[in-house]
């Protein structure tokens, strides 16, 4: 319960997160929008603005007239004057002549208002609280002209302000409207993108949902139609079923071996149980006892050989499943075979057997010797154990100019049925279980064998002929 | 009451069967294999039948199936180191009676192995009563009117045999057959000795003689009159 919790708050999270990038950089690039709409918006404004007033400029110059006699003075027509835009802050104007000095003035200019002295032709000024953009038209030169009359013509320099209050509020609006639309867009964007993420994450939830349902007892994994489809979701899909395969068939052998180890360890521990509690029934001769604890002994040797060999072969197959890195030296093949033939001539001799290594010289190989010498070692146990009193055991390392090393084992025993030989190197495997007392063995020696071999990127192989004898042939990668 | 063992281990066989012996009085035969056991079980008369799984020759499932189908009513205590479920059930169907899982405890493999006699008779309690005889198969104890008496070890296990077969005729073969092993036949003489025996200490002293004896056909153990 807890874990699923924490499962599906770490989820929204990761949505969150992501619908948050989306939102900022919206508002990023909104605000980018707001600040270009309103510049340009401004720039443009002020523009048509200044024409307006160039226009309102030469209209003023265009009342500018000379008097009817030649003195070529000038005079300023007012009544012509059109009224203002803006009746509640009327524009400003004065006109200045080359000659006389401030000609006319609108009734509202300010005494002192101050003209930058040159610069610009544009410039912005404060009057009765609020802003005013005042234009400069010098050199102006009347446009009044009589056919006929010949004097000195007079050029003029116009002044002409407009209040901005227009120009402010349209530009105030004009960022208003890009503000809501953008604000608006970033809802919808949020909104969209946290249905897009639920929507496409619903797939993942379901998918998430049948794969809590596996477990141990439940392989299987069903794939929900949403994710099957789903191109995106396949390689997790795929991924997903072939790691479950694994795992089942991994634990499937786990199983099958502690099935088989805890078969194969109850029945000495029940002759060893059987053995104390017949014992302590009655009261018995000193004999009788020493007996009991002799065969209890032998029991506990048996029992404590077995476990040896499932811990041997545990690591055998923990290295097999890749946890083999260790630091390893070069040996030699031929001289591990030599060593294990050497140790196992005590049980040959028992049996009245012989075992013939043949070889022709060292053949390299990165392994640990202890290692290869269990191989042979339990391949050697096999073919003694089951020749025939007083048969031949015969070795050979063969080393081809390319090509892995081969190291053959060949007994003339009884053989291995065909039907049991697929099975040989299987955990507990004994193809007839009579035979297994008589011998002595547990059913690991050969898985022990394969699972080492493996190790080393080997390969172990059994032929045989049943009434004729067993070859083992190992193949280790050499060079 | 004899019991047959079917079991590859040599040595856990030999402490069942010493088990059976010292504590419960019982005679038991051994096999090794599955054929042998098979061999054994068709051949012989046994009160119940201890059979390990694993077995070379023949496999215990197989066997209980052969035993089963030529209709022996034998009952048949499996031994086994599997405990899971399916196997468990597996063997039951079968035709197995009850199953004990190694390591097991030898009380209470003998406990089991007397109530499946008990049970393959007919007679659920422990304690058998033929008139006012009573015979305790726990401690091996036997009263008669609250009486204790006491019997040699062969006395009893002849009584025993009886007491789970009351009022039936049993035959001097047949006694023979479940008190001794394989070889009973060398012990054919004794059973008279047995028999009289146990009428002089259970029938001394009282007006009604319980143990009858039918010329030719066998005994029969019951309260009263010798007629069936």
């Amino acid at each position: 319960m807890e874990r699923h919790s924490h499962e599906t708050g770490t989820q929204p999270r990761h949505a969150w997160r992501l619908i948050t990038i989306v939102v900022l950089s919206q508002t990023l690039l909104a605000a980018g929008l707001l600040f270009t709409g309103i510049f340009y918006t401004h720039q443009r404004l002020l523009s048509t603005l200044d024409a307006g007033m160039q226009g309102r400029a030469m209209s003023v110059a265009a009342l500018v007239r000379y008097t009817e006699d030649a003195s070529g003075n000038v005079y300023f027509d007012e009544t012509l004057m059109p009224s203002s835009v803006d009746p509640a802050h009327p524009d400003l104007f004065a006109v200045w002549t080359e000659r006389s000095g401030i000609l006319a003035h609108s009734a509202n200019w300010p005494a002192g208002l101050e003209l930058p002295p040159t610069g610009p032709d544009h410039w912005k000024f404060k009057f009765n609280h609020v802003h005013y953009r005042g234009l400069r038209v010098s050199r102006v030169p009347v446009l009044d002209r009589e056919e006929g009359k010949t004097f000195r013509p007079q050029s003029l320099t116009i002044v002409y302000a407009s209040p901005m209050i227009q120009l402010d509020d349209q530009v105030r609006q004009a960022g208003i409207s890009i503000a809501l639309s953008s604000l608006l867009l970033l809802g919808a964007t949020v909104l969209l993108a946290l249905w897009g993420i639920r929507r496409g994450l619903l797939p993942l939830q379901e998918l998430a949902a049948e794969a809590a349902l596996v477990s141990t007892h439940h392989w299987e994994l069903h794939l929900p139609n949403d994710a099957q489809q789903i191109k995106e979701l396949r390689p997790l899909t795929q991924s997903m079923t072939t790691m479950l395969a694994r795992l089942q068939h991994s634990f499937d052998q786990q199983r099958e071996f502690l099935g088989n180890a805890a078969h194969e360890l109850k029945t000495p521990v029940a002759v060893l149980k059987s053995t104390l509690q017949s014992l302590l029934q009655k009261p018995r001769a000193s004999e009788e006892y020493r007996e009991g604890l002799e065969h209890s002994l032998e029991d506990l040797e048996r029992l404590e050989q077995l476990l040896q060999w499932m811990l041997r072969l545990a690591r055998a197959e923990q290295w097999a499943h890749g946890a083999l890195r260790r630091d390893l030296q070069v040996i030699d093949i031929t001289a591990t075979c030599e060593e294990a033939v050497e140790r196992i001539r005590h049980l040959a001799k028992s049996r009245n057997a012989t075992v013939h290594l043949s070889k022709n010289g060292p053949v390299p190989f990165r392994a640990d010797p202890e290692d290869l010498q269990l191989v042979w070692i339990n391949l050697l146990e096999n073919a003694v154990r089951y020749s025939p009193e007083g048969g031949s055991v015969e070795v050979a390392v063969v080393r081809e100019n390319s090509g892995p090393a081969r190291i053959i084992f060949e007994d003339h025993g009884a053989g291995i049925l065909a039907a049991d030989l697929p099975h040989v190197f299987e955990r507990f495997y004994r193809g007839d279980p009579s035979r297994t007392r008589a011998t002595g063995g547990f059913g690991l020696g050969l898985a022990i064998a394969k699972a080492l071999v493996e190790a080393y990127g080997g390969t172990i192989t059994a032929d045989s002929t049943p009434g004729k004898g067993t070859r083992m042939t190992v193949e280790l990668p050499v060079g | 009451m004899r019991v047959l063992i079917i079991e590859d281990e040599p040595r856990l066989a030999e402490n069942i069967a010493r088990s059976l012996r010292e504590s419960a009085g019982y005679a038991v035969d051994i096999a090794h294999d599955g054929q042998e056991g098979l061999f054994l079980a068709e051949s012989s008369e046994y009160d119940v039948v201890l059979l390990d799984l694993m077995l070379p020759q023949m496999d215990g499932m197989q066997l209980l199936g052969r035993i089963r189908k030529s209709g022996q009513r034998t009952p048949v205590l499996v031994v086994t180191a599997r405990d899971d479920k399916e196997s468990v059930v597996a063997l039951l169907n079968a035709g197995a009676d009850d199953y004990l899982t190694k390591p097991f405890d030898l009380g209470e493999l003998l406990a089991r192995t007397k109530a499946l006699i008990r049970r393959g008779k007919g007679q659920p309690s422990p304690v058998l009563t033929v008139g006012d005889l009573e015979l305790n198969t726990v401690n091996r104890s036997v009263r008669r009117g609250g009486r204790p008496i006491t019997l040699t070890a062969m006395e009893y296990r002849v009584l025993e045999y009886l007491a789970h077969r009351p009022r039936a005729v049993v035959s001097k073969t047949e006694l023979l057959e479940h008190l001794y092993d394989y070889n009973w036949e060398k012990f054919s003489n004794v059973i008279e000795v047995y028999i009289s025996g146990l009428r002089r200490k259970l029938d001394d002293g009282s007006s009604r003689q319980l143990i009858h004896t039918l010329r030719g056909q066998g005994y029969i153990l019951q309260d009263g009159t010798s007629q069936p």
